[in-house]
């Protein structure tokens, strides 16, 4: 019989287009604008491809996503911020496009030196988010942001304030990072404590 | 009157003073005119790097620009709106990117994706690379990002949006009568590093001359 083919495939058609209404009723009010729509339809047992309707819904990013950097800071009891960065410079030296600057802080007393920075800027715009400051920072004090909506009027230079960012928001967009490199610093400070104590007794 | 002012009395339900009740057409006209151009920004369609991919994927399916009217690349810059510079700018790209520009139509908009259109990016010492499209374009909104995902583009184009809101038809340049109708930037000439194709044949003669040496003279 002639046309067999034909009828097959507008078969496989229909059964698609019944298929589709039978999904929306599947996923009704709970496709879009969920986590667990977003991640259904990111995932291979989905049929078709979807939008993600961005400014509402965001498409969650990997842990070791990466943006532009940003300094942590230790919250203090008071509320102060004590940043984590040395200024020792290494980040600046391992830049490949040489977008960080560092001021070294000098103390106002006795103009000397102190590990603090008086000033740190990242260009932005040059940065090409290769994360080289976070892998080569002895001091976890530079870490790579999640944040994409960094679109500006103006040229982008990053200072200080705009990159100082708490260690809480560290701990929240990277949990496994953030646990890994606790668990490791306080193994070391067990093991510079265990040193220390035979000799004092 | 300042930018902030006008975009409060963009916004809906505000309650216009009497003293301003003369203006009130032309405010209400500044939101239809913002609307219409906000919804319907038709990029160029050109890509010079890796950047160009992701502005690519934005296009496409999965973030699919079309939901701001920004589906429309178009192949002439008369019926463009923005200029994505997606990618690396090379010194020989330079002045046709310039050219384009100054043959789009007002209103017209630049948008610098990536680090290398914003500021040359890892090349911004080199030898062939523009530092930065600023140098030459008036850049309305820098993206950073090497490249910006799909998302982040989308965000820059929000905040395109957001500017073109905050616009007003009493003072755009390209409706008042005392300014240029359109901005005509000069075609910069960037240095040695930029063949000049008047010098080809010249340049073929020398490598021809260099790849056969002449003969050697007749023996005697």
């Amino acid at each position: 019989m002639n046309g067999k083919g034909i009828l097959k495939g507008m078969g496989v058609t229909l059964q698609r287009f019944v298929d589709t209404y039978l999904d929306d009723i599947r996923w009704w009010g709970k496709r879009y604008y969920t986590p667990e729509g977003i991640a259904h339809r990111s995932s291979t047992n989905t049929k078709g491809i979807f939008t993600i309707q961005y400014p509402e819904e965001k498409l969650p990013v990997p842990e070791e996503f990466r943006y532009k950097p940003f300094l942590l800071y230790e919250e203090g009891e008071k509320g102060e911020k004590n940043i984590r960065c040395t200024s020792c410079g290494i980040c600046a030296k391992a830049c490949p496009t040489q977008c960080i600057w560092i001021v070294r802080g000098t103390d106002p007393a006795t103009g000397r030196p102190v590990p603090q920075p008086a000033g740190f800027w990242i260009d932005a715009d040059i940065c090409m988010s290769c994360g080289f400051c976070a892998e080569f920072c002895p001091f976890d004090a530079i870490k790579m942001d999640h944040n994409y909506e960094v679109a500006s009027y103006t040229r982008n230079l990053m200072d200080i304030d705009e990159l100082m960012k708490p260690v809480s928001y560290y701990a929240g967009i990277r949990p496994l990072n953030y646990a890994r490199e606790e668990e490791a610093r306080k193994a070391k400070e067990a093991a510079k404590a265990a040193k220390a104590a035979p000799a004092a007794g | 009157m300042k930018d902030e002012d006008l975009r409060d009395l963009n916004l809906p339900g505000y309650e216009i003073p009497p003293e301003l009740a003369g203006q009130l057409a032309i405010t209400t006209l500044d939101r239809v005119y913002n609307f219409g151009r906000r919804s319907s920004i038709w990029p160029m369609m050109f890509g010079l790097a890796c950047c160009a991919i992701e502005m690519i994927c934005a296009q496409a399916g999965r973030y699919d620009m079309a939901r701001f009217g920004m589906e429309v690349m178009r192949p002439s810059p008369r019926q463009s709106d923005v200029m994505i510079v997606a990618g690396t700018v090379t010194k020989k790209m330079m002045p046709a990117i310039v050219r384009l520009y100054n043959q789009m139509a007002e209103p017209k908009y630049v948008v610098a994706m990536g680090a290398c259109a914003s500021g040359g990016g890892p090349f911004k010492e080199g030898y062939n690379v523009v530092a930065g499209i600023d140098k030459y374009l008036p850049v309305d909104v820098y993206i950073p990002g090497c490249p910006p995902t799909p998302q982040a583009l989308v965000a820059g184009m929000i905040k395109l949006q957001e500017k073109i809101d905050k616009q007003s038809i009493k003072h755009v340049r390209w409706y008042d009568g005392k300014k240029e109708d359109s901005v005509a930037v000069a075609i910069p000439y960037l240095g040695p590093d930029l063949i000049d194709p008047r010098r080809i044949p010249e340049i073929k003669a020398k490598s021809m001359e260099l790849a056969q040496p002449p003969a050697p003279a007749a023996e005697a």
